[in-house]
This record gives structure tokens, C-alpha cells and sequence, in this order.
């Protein structure tokens, strides 16, 4: 079998391709966003003080890490419409994956929200606020600089993860690929094409984690601040000494 | 620590200064960590404009006397009045005591102002949000204002500069200093000071205390739980000796350094002076 650059550049640029690399790319930021909220709920349900909450995580969590998401989507695509649940491609598709990906968000939260130290819940409370208040200006903040590189890597493993939902014949950037292949038989140049857009998207989402995490960083450490540089301070300098 | 006493100015204290009616009143408290004993029995009453210094070795309550007081812990007996407010708990006719919800403790927490050991202060927050986030998101002021009273207050603790730092780039003493002006901006009528020198070095520690005796001059209610007992002779009305959960001594501080009565208090004294 011969190497056709012909075939590879054609591929690569073909508008049924690209369009593949569309419906990955909006894929996976549906599943991400729908999988992350009910992640951060099934965090708080796991720390819940009522039992009830925390056992319905923790079986949740237990049976989406404990089986392979490809079964899963099988079977909410074709399973459940025998129990009278039809759903569409799209929506099997989803609803899989954002589900699937909610279960490893949970613990990501949870982890990140523990981080945080109970100094700060202290002074929190002491400042007066409600439990709401201190999540939202205090905790939650806090936990985000913990939680992004994690949830950087799971949208990293989603990009990836969609080429999955071409076994119930979604029409992504995977399954595209393989109609390409069978179409004249260049299945390398095929599939070299796939594996390049995806490097191209998870590498345009590397950077896009990197400024992320910088940003959340930047008040943790007084090298990072550019501004203050540019004035020195006796007592920073100090400090920048000892470290 | 002795060393402290010098580089302290005097202020007036004991009788020199009036006090108003009883701002904090602590009622038999008993306090358990599971089957240990913490506090056992604990009375106290704080007046307005009072400065009381609790003193004491660790693990002898002092602490979590202070942390009862603003409800941050349970209490399994007894009962802690401040500022009007039964803390944390509502007690019926027959006695029977039950816990508050979340919101309502909040709001009794308001009236006081808490200063911490390890500072607390928001890392993700520069100094003025750090001040003004209470005031402008808890208590509702305007951002004008608060941000003005804001800037009143870090000139007050001598940060006048620091606004827009980041508490990782301040020392120790500076980050102790907004904590503190942190806790005014609520408009607090009584502050609660946790071991607020403990974890400085020791050429930050006199500039924290002068702040705190400025405080204590312009008649802050004050209860501070503290080994430097420099601070204690300058500021203080009264020195409390806490052992094993119980208060041991009680006196104003020319009396509690010079006559002291309970063997904790001079087996303390010889450690410390």
C-alpha cells in the first residue's frame, strides 16, 4: 500500500471532514459543560450531611466508573427505546457521555473543595456569611485553581472520548473517517487525517488550559505579578530573597 | 517574648478607663471533643470597652473558649451571650436548647470581628477586595463607601500602600495587620483575637500589637487569647489564667504579674517572663 499525499491533503481539507471536526468540537463542549454541572451537584451530594444524598453519589459514581462507557451508550441508544425511552443519536450520544464524564467530575470537585483550607472557612464564617457565600466568594474560587488542571485533562480525554459515539453512528470526526477509508480504500491517509485534527484540537486546547491555569495562579504567588515587579519593595524583595 | 515589654508604649488601663454594661456573657459552658473534656464550666463576663487577655498553655481551652464565643464551635452545655444574641442556639422556656440554622448564626456573627493565628486572609483576593468583600456582598454597603472605609482602615494599621497587594505578597505582620482591619471593616462591637502573634517573627510581632493597643485605646471591646504578655500589662483590664479547661485566675494585670494566686499562673509566669 503506497503513501498518496494527494489523498491525505484532499482528506484533510474536504468539507465532509471538516465537518466531522465540527460536531467533535461542539460534542465534546455539550457533554463537557452538561457532564461538569452534574458533577459539581454529585460533589456536593457526596459531602451532603444527609446520608440519602451522599449514598445516591456514591452508587452513581460507582456504577459510571465501573463500566465502559462504550456499553453505556449502547445502551441508552438502543436498550432503552425497548423500555419505551426513544432517543436520538444526538441525544444517546450526549446524554452518554455527559453522564459518563459527570461521575469523574464529581471527585475532581470534591477533591478541589477539600483542598481549600479550613482557614478559610473560619474566617468566612466569621465574617458573617451563609453557607451559600462562602462557596460562592471564598471556597469555589479557591477550589477552581485546583480543579482546572484536572478538568483541563478531562476535556483533553472528551475530544478523544467522542470518537466513541460512532458506534451508534454518530456522524463525528471518527466516523467520518472510517466512511473516507472504505470510500477508496486509502485507509492510512484516512486515518492519519483524523489523527492530526485531533492533535490540532487538543493541542489548540493545551494552550487554552495553560492560560487558564496561569490566570487562577497568578494571585498565589508574588513572582507571577508583573506590576508589582516593576516597583520594588523592600519587604518583597526580601521575601523573593528567602524563597 | 519578655523583650515585648520594652518596645510597647503605656496606655491607660485598669480603672482609668469606663466600662459600659456587659457586652459578652459566657454561662457554664462545657465544651467536649468526643469523650475529652475542653472546657468544663466555663463563666465569664465582658463589658463594653474591656480589654481581657486570656492566657494559658495550649491545649488548656483558651482557644476554643474564643472560637465558642463567635459559635465557630458547638457548645454541649451552658449558654454565650454577645451582643444581644444567644450564639448559635435558641433555648425555649423548659431550657432545652437548639442549634440555629446557618443563616441566622451568620447574621449573630456579624456583630463581632474574629482575628486568627494563620491570618485567613482570601489568597485569591487582593487587600481591598479582601476588606470590602463582607461589607459590599454580606452586609450590603455601597462599593464607594466601603472601599473608602476600607482605605480609612489599612491607614489605620499602617498599609496605607498595600491595597492592591496580594496577601502572597505581603510579610507575616503586614497580612496579620489587614486581617485585622479585615475584621473592623464589619463595624464589629466586639473583636476576638486568636493567638495573633503566634505564627510571626518575632520583629513583625510588635507591629501587629501596636495596632491592636491603638485599638484597645480607642475603646474596642476586646478579648484577645495571647502569650505576650507585654500586650497584657500595656492594654489589658483584666488577665485570665486558663488550666485543663477552666478559668484558674482571674485579676487585673498589675495583680495577675505581681501577686500571682493559682500555682498554673506562676508556673506560666516563670516560662514566659
Amino acid at each position: 500500500m503506497s503513501w498518496s499525499w494527494d489523498h491525505f491533503m484532499q482528506f484533510l481539507f474536504s468539507p465532509y471532514m471538516l465537518n466531522g471536526v465540527w460536531t467533535t468540537i461542539w460534542l465534546s463542549i455539550v457533554a463537557m459543560l452538561i457532564g461538569c454541572s452534574l458533577g459539581a451537584m454529585l460533589a456536593f451530594m457526596k459531602m451532603s450531611k444527609t446520608w440519602i444524598l451522599r449514598q445516591i453519589a456514591n452508587t452513581y459514581i460507582w456504577i459510571w466508573r465501573g463500566t465502559p462507557l462504550l456499553v453505556q451508550m449502547v445502551i441508552i441508544y438502543t436498550v432503552l427505546p425497548k423500555a419505551g425511552i426513544k432517543l436520538g443519536v444526538i441525544e444517546s450520544a450526549i446524554i452518554a457521555l455527559s453522564l459518563h464524564e459527570a461521575a469523574y467530575f464529581a471527585e475532581i470537585v470534591r477533591s478541589g473543595i477539600t483542598s481549600v483550607n479550613k482557614g478559610q472557612e473560619d474566617a468566612s464564617l466569621a465574617l458573617g456569611m451563609t453557607w451559600p457565600q462562602r462557596m460562592r466568594y471564598v471556597i469555589v474560587p479557591q477550589a477552581t485553581r485546583v480543579i482546572i488542571p484536572p478538568l483541563g485533562n478531562q476535556f483533553n480525554l472528551m475530544i478523544k472520548t467522542t470518537s466513541l459515539a460512532s458506534v451508534i453512528s454518530m456522524e463525528e470526526l471518527f466516523r467520518r473517517t472510517q466512511q473516507m477509508a472504505q470510500l477508496e480504500f486509502k485507509v492510512l491517509e484516512a486515518y492519519m487525517c483524523a489523527a492530526c485534527w485531533y492533535l490540532v484540537m487538543t493541542t489548540l486546547w493545551g494552550l487554552i488550559q495553560k492560560r487558564l491555569e496561569a490566570h487562577y495562579d497568578r494571585p498565589f504567588g508574588p513572582a507571577a505579578d508583573t506590576d508589582e515587579r516593576k516597583k520594588p519593595d523592600p519587604v518583597l524583595s526580601g521575601q523573593a530573597a528567602q524563597v | 517574648m519578655s523583650n515585648m515589654e520594652n518596645e510597647v508604649r503605656p496606655v491607660a488601663r485598669a480603672g482609668m478607663r469606663d466600662l459600659g454594661p456587659p457586652i459578652v456573657e459566657i454561662r457554664n459552658v462545657e465544651k467536649r471533643f468526643g469523650n475529652v473534656t475542653v472546657l468544663k464550666d466555663v463563666s465569664l463576663t465582658v463589658r463594653t470597652g474591656e480589654v481581657v487577655v486570656i492566657a494559658g498553655r495550649s491545649g488548656s481551652g483558651k482557644s476554643t473558649l474564643l472560637r465558642c464565643i463567635d459559635h465557630l464551635e458547638t457548645i454541649e452545655g451552658g449558654s454565650i451571650h454577645a451582643c444581644g444574641e444567644n450564639m448559635g442556639y435558641r433555648q425555649d422556656s423548659g431550657g432545652k436548647r437548639t442549634l440555629l440554622g446557618d443563616r441566622r448564626t451568620a447574621r449573630q456573627r456579624r456583630n463581632m470581628g474574629m482575628v486568627f493565628q494563620s491570618f485567613n486572609l482570601f489568597p485569591h483576593l487582593n487587600v481591598l477586595r479582601n476588606i470590602t468583600l463582607s461589607p459590599i456582598r454580606i452586609m450590603g454597603e455601597d462599593r464607594k463607601t466601603a472601599e473608602a472605609h476600607a482605605h480609612e482602615l489599612l491607614a489605620k494599621v499602617g498599609l496605607p500602600e498595600k491595597a492592591d497587594a496580594y496577601p502572597s505578597q505581603l510579610s507575616g505582620g503586614q497580612q496579620q495587620r489587614v486581617a485585622i482591619a479585615r475584621a473592623l471593616a464589619m463595624r464589629p462591637q466586639v473583636m476576638l483575637f486568636d493567638e495573633p502573634t503566634s505564627a510571626l517573627d518575632p520583629e513583625m510581632i510588635s507591629e501587629v500589637l501596636d495596632v491592636m493597643i491603638d485599638l484597645s485605646r480607642q475603646g474596642m471591646t476586646m478579648i484577645v487569647v495571647t502569650h505576650e504578655m507585654g500586650f497584657a500589662r500595656a492594654a489589658a483590664d483584666r488577665v485570665l489564667m486558663m488550666a485543663d479547661g477552666m478559668i484558674v485566675e482571674e485579676a487585673p494585670p498589675e495583680e495577675f504579674f505581681t501577686n500571682p494566686q493559682s500555682e498554673h499562673t506562676k508556673l506560666f509566669l516563670s516560662k514566659i517572663l
